[in-house]
C-alpha cells in the first residue's frame, strides 16, 4: 500500500517527493464515491484529519434569512466603498494618508473586536491544548489564555504537538471579496502586550500569487517579560523571516507590505502548563531611524549540487 | 579468544544475577573485557571499508550478557530497536550507561547492521537517560554510522538521494539537536562529511543550523539562563528583578514563622518561610502619595514562566486615582540639570513627528510592590505587608484587601470593586485586621513584631 509509516518517521525535508508518492499510491476508489479535492485546493491532508467526502456545494447554507441580512450588509459595504473613494485612499484624506506615522490596527475595546480574531490549537490535529480568547477586565484588552500540552496525538504520523494560536481574520470588502492591508508607508510593528514570560511568535501572512506559496508566513519572535507592567514591543518588518509550513526557508526575502492578509500569534514553546497573553493594541508605525531593508542574507546560500 | 569469552560469560552471569549494580562498575568491566579483544576491531573503525570481507569476521565477540536474550527474542517487527536500552533500563540511567550501550552496539557488528533503528531508538531514549542536551553524546551517536559508505561517488548517486533512509536518520538526529537548541561543533561537521559527504541532506541541515542559530541566539531582550538557580530564594530574586522593570529596585527577603498549631505538618513548623519581595524607590514614592482613604489590594498569584518552570508572584497595587482627584505635579526643573525635562517647541514649518498612537491610555493604577512565594497563604502575605510597612509607614493606615484567586489572572481594574468576595476591613490604629478573601480558617493576626 502506501509507504510504511512505522519505521519511516514523517519526512519533512524530503516532503515534496514523498507527498507525491503517497498520493499516487493511495488505493483507488470507484468514480461514483465522494469527490476528490481539486488540484487548486491542494493535495496536502493535515495529519490526523479525516478525509472530507462532501461535494463542494454541500457545506454552503442556502437559507433565506441569511440571504436577506447578507444583501443588506453587503450593499452597505459597497456604498461605503464608493463614498470612501471620494474622501481619499482607504477612506482617509490624502494628506492624512501621506503623513501618518502611526496607525492602530486592532484595539480591543468591545466584544465586537473579538470577532475579528480566530483562535485555534492543536486540538485540530488531535492534541490536548486548549485556548480561549476573551475580553479582559474593563473591556479594554483581550486576554488569550489556555493550557498547552505537548503530548502528540497518537495517530502514528504526528511527532510534535503543543501549540496555540490566535490569528486575525482576513478583512473582507462587500460581497466577501478579500481586502488587504496596505502598510507600505510603515516599517515597524508596535504591540502593547503583557505576557507571562513565554516566548511567542508573530506570524504575518501576505497575499501570494502561486498556490505553492499559500502557506508562506513571515515570522518573528515576541519575547514577553512577564510581570504586572505592560510591555511595548517594536519589531521592524525587516526582521521578519519567511517560513513555509513552519520550516524556515533558505531563500529569504523581505516582507512586502502592500498586501498583508492576516497577523497571528503562536505559542509553541514545549512547556506544558497554563499560559496567558494580554494584548492592549496592535499598531504599525514609521520609524525614521530604522533604515535596514532586510536582516538576513538574500543571496543564494545553499547552491544546488 | 575462547577463554576470554568464557570469562565474559561468567562475569556477566554474575552481573545479571545481582540486582543493583553501579554504572561505574559496568564501565570498568566492559573496559577490562574489551581490552582483551583483538586490537584490529577498534583502531580502524573510522576508516574501514566494508566492501571487502574483514579478516576477523568469524571471531566477532559478542558480550555474553546479550547473547541469550538476543537468541530468544529474534522478533522481526519494524519497531524501534529498544531491547538494548530496555536491558540497561533496570540499572540507573546515566550518561555512562548510555555510552556503554552505544559502545556495545558499535563493537557488536563491524558492519553495524540495524544502525538506523538503533539510532532512532537511542534518540527516543535520550531524555530518559538525561543526555538530550549533551553534544558529546550526539557526536558519539553520529559515530555509529559507518563511514564513507553513504558518500555518493558520482553524479547519478548525488542526483538520486543516495541511501535515503540513512540520510533521513541523520537529518532526524540533527533535528533533535535543533529542537533542544544545541549548537553542533566542528566534530559534528567532520563526522557528517565522512558519513554523508558534503552535498547530502544532513550536511544541508547542518548548514542551516549553523546559519540560523547564531542569528537567533541573542535576540531575547529578557534572557533566561539555561541553568536556573536551584534555591527558591535565588530564583525568586532573579525573577523579581526581571519583572520589576526598574534597575533601582531592591529585593528584601521577609521571614515568616508559621505558628505550630496552625500548621498541619509539625515537621516544618519551625522552619522559617522566606518570602522575597521587591520595591523600587519610585514605587515607594507612589505609595507615599497614595491617599489613606482608598484601599490597596494584594492580588495574586500571577504566573511567570522561566523556560519550563512556572513561579507565582503577588502584587500590591491600588486602583487608579479618579480624574477629579488627580493632582498634576508641575515639572521641577531642578530635578535634572543635564537636560530640560520639558520642551515646548513651536515648529511652524514642519508637520512634526507624531510619536504616539491614537489609543486611549490604559490606566490600571500604580503597582507598589511585588513578592514571590510558593505558599500564598495569609500568614506569608501578612508578613510581607508588615515588612513593607517598615519602609512605607502609610501601610499602617491604609486598608489592605486580599484578592487571591487561581486561574487566568490579570490585574483587576477599578470597575470590579463590587465583587462578591470582598470583605471590607476596619483600619485599626496600629494593627489592622486583614480578612482573607477565600474561606480559610481564621488565622491570628501577625502583628507580632520580631
Amino acid at each position: 500500500m502506501s509507504l510504511p509509516k512505522i519505521s519511516l518517521p514523517s519526512v519533512r525535508l524530503l516532503s515534496s517527493i514523498h507527498h507525491h508518492q503517497q498520493q499516487l499510491l493511495l488505493p483507488s476508489t470507484s468514480p461514483l464515491t465522494g469527490p476528490k479535492r481539486a488540484v487548486s485546493q491542494g493535495e496536502y491532508r493535515r495529519p490526523g484529519q479525516p478525509k472530507v467526502d462532501k461535494f463542494p456545494w454541500q457545506p454552503i447554507n442556502f437559507g433565506f434569512s441569511k440571504g436577506f441580512d447578507g444583501v443588506k450588509k453587503h450593499l452597505a459595504l459597497l456604498k461605503k466603498e464608493f463614498s470612501d473613494r471620494w474622501v481619499g485612499p482607504q477612506g482617509k484624506p490624502i494628506l492624512e494618508h501621506m503623513l501618518e506615522q502611526n496607525q492602530v490596527l486592532w484595539e480591543f475595546r468591545g466584544p465586537e473586536s473579538l470577532e475579528q480574531w480566530t483562535v485555534s490549537s492543536d486540538q485540530e490535529i488531535g492534541g490536548q491544548s486548549e485556548v480561549h480568547l476573551k475580553l479582559g477586565k474593563n473591556q479594554n484588552t483581550c486576554l488569550l489564555y489556555g493550557t498547552l500540552s505537548s503530548t502528540p496525538p497518537r495517530d502514528g504520523e504526528t511527532r510534535y504537538s503543543g501549540y496555540c494560536t490566535m490569528r486575525s481574520k482576513q478583512p473582507l470588502a462587500s460581497f466577501d471579496r478579500k481586502k488587504h492591508y496596505d502598510w507600505s508607508s510603515f516599517n515597524t510593528l508596535h504591540l502593547r502586550v503583557r505576557g507571562d514570560g513565554r516566548p511567542w511568535m508573530i506570524n504575518i501572512a501576505t497575499e501570494t500569487y502561486f498556490s505553492h506559496q499559500k502557506d508562506d508566513i513571515y515570522n518573528y519572535f515576541l519575547y514577553t517579560r512577564g510581570g504586572p507592567y505592560w510591555q511595548d514591543v517594536k519589531i521592524p518588518f525587516s526582521k521578519f523571516f519567511i517560513t513555509h509550513r513552519g520550516r524556515i526557508q533558505d531563500d529569504q526575502h523581505p516582507l512586502w507590505l502592500d498586501k498583508v492578509n492576516t497577523i497571528g500569534f503562536t505559542l509553541g514553546d514545549k512547556a506544558d502548563g497554563p499560559f496567558q497573553l494580554e494584548i492592549d493594541f496592535v499598531g504599525v508605525c514609521k520609524d525614521y531611524a530604522h533604515t535596514e531593508e532586510f536582516a538576513y542574507e538574500v543571496y543564494k546560500r545553499n547552491p544546488e549540487i | 579468544m575462547k577463554c576470554a569469552r568464557c570469562l565474559l560469560q561468567l562475569q556477566c552471569l554474575r552481573l545479571v544475577g545481582q540486582s543493583a549494580r553501579s554504572a561505574a562498575q559496568h564501565g570498568a568491566l566492559l573496559r577490562s573485557t574489551s581490552s582483551s579483544q583483538p586490537d584490529m576491531l577498534h583502531n580502524t573503525q573510522v576508516l574501514r571499508r566494508f566492501h571487502g570481507s574483514p579478516a576477523c569476521a568469524k571471531r566477532r565477540p559478542v558480550p555474553a550478557e546479550f547473547i541469550n536474550e538476543d537468541d530468544k527474542k529474534r522478533d522481526k517487527s519494524l519497531v524501534t530497536h529498544d531491547d538494548l536500552f530496555e536491558q540497561v533500563a533496570k540499572e540507573v540511567k546515566t550518561k555512562a550507561t548510555f555510552n556503554k550501550v552505544v559502545d556495545v552496539f558499535i563493537k557488536r557488528d563491524i558492519r553495524r547492521r540495524g544502525h538506523v533503528e538503533f539510532i532512532y531508538a537511542a534518540l527516543k531514549k535520550m531524555p530518559e537517560f538525561g543526555v538530550e542536551r549533551d553534544l558529546v553524546v550526539y557526536n558519539k551517536l553520529l559515530d555509529v554510522f559507518p563511514k564513507e559508505v553513504f558518500v555518493p561517488r558520482n553524479f547519478i548517486q548525488r542526483m538520486f538521494n543516495h541511501y535515503p533512509r540513512q540520510q533521513e536518520c541523520g537529518v532526524q538526529l540533527l533535528e533533535q539537536m535543533e529542537n533542544y537548541g544545541i549548537m553542533p561543533n566542528m566534530e559534528t561537521k567532520v563526522l557528517l562529511v565522512q558519513i554523508f559527504g558534503e552535498k547530502g541532506h544532513p550536511m544541508r541541515k547542518y548548514q542551516r543550523i549553523m546559519y540560523w542559530f547564531p542569528k537567533f541566539k541573542h535576540i531575547n531582550p529578557f534572557p533566561v539562563p539555561q541553568q536556573l538557580p536551584e534555591d527558591p530564594v535565588d530564583l525568586a530574586r532573579f525573577s523579581l528583578t526581571r519583572i520589576a522593570n526598574d534597575l533601582d529596585a531592591k529585593v528584601t527577603v521577609y521571614q515568616t514563622h508559621i505558628h505550630p498549631d496552625l500548621c498541619s505538618f509539625s515537621l516544618f513548623s519551625f522552619l522559617p518561610v522566606l518570602t522575597p519581595g521587591i520595591q523600587s524607590p519610585s514605587q515607594m514614592q507612589l505609595l507615599a502619595q497614595h491617599s489613606p482613604s482608598r484601599p490597596v489590594f494584594v492580588e495574586g498569584p500571577f504566573p511567570l514562566w522561566l523556560r519550563k518552570t512556572c513561579v507565582y508572584y503577588y502584587v500590591l497595587r491600588a486602583d487608579p486615582t479618579p480624574p477629579d482627584e488627580k493632582v498634576e505635579e508641575p515639572f521641577d526643573p531642578e530635578r535634572c540639570l543635564a537636560f530640560p525635562l520639558q520642551l515646548d517647541l513651536d515648529l511652524d514649518r514642519d508637520f512634526g513627528d507624531e510619536e504616539s498612537f491614537d489609543v486611549e491610555d490604559l490606566d490600571e493604577g500604580p503597582v507598589f510592590a511585588m513578592c514571590m512565594t510558593s505558599q500564598g497563604d495569609q500568614a506569608v502575605l501578612n508578613q510581607w505587608i508588615s515588612g513593607l510597612q517598615q519602609n512605607n509607614p502609610i501601610l499602617g493606615q491604609v486598608p489592605t484587601l486580599f484578592r487571591l484567586d487561581a486561574g487566568p489572572r490579570e490585574l483587576q481594574g477599578p470597575a470590579d470593586t463590587e465583587s462578591a468576595h470582598q470583605h471590607r476591613t476596619d483600619p485599626g490604629p496600629q494593627r489592622e485586621e486583614r480578612q482573607p478573601e477565600e474561606d480559610e480558617e481564621p488565622r491570628r493576626s501577625q502583628g507580632a513584631k520580631w
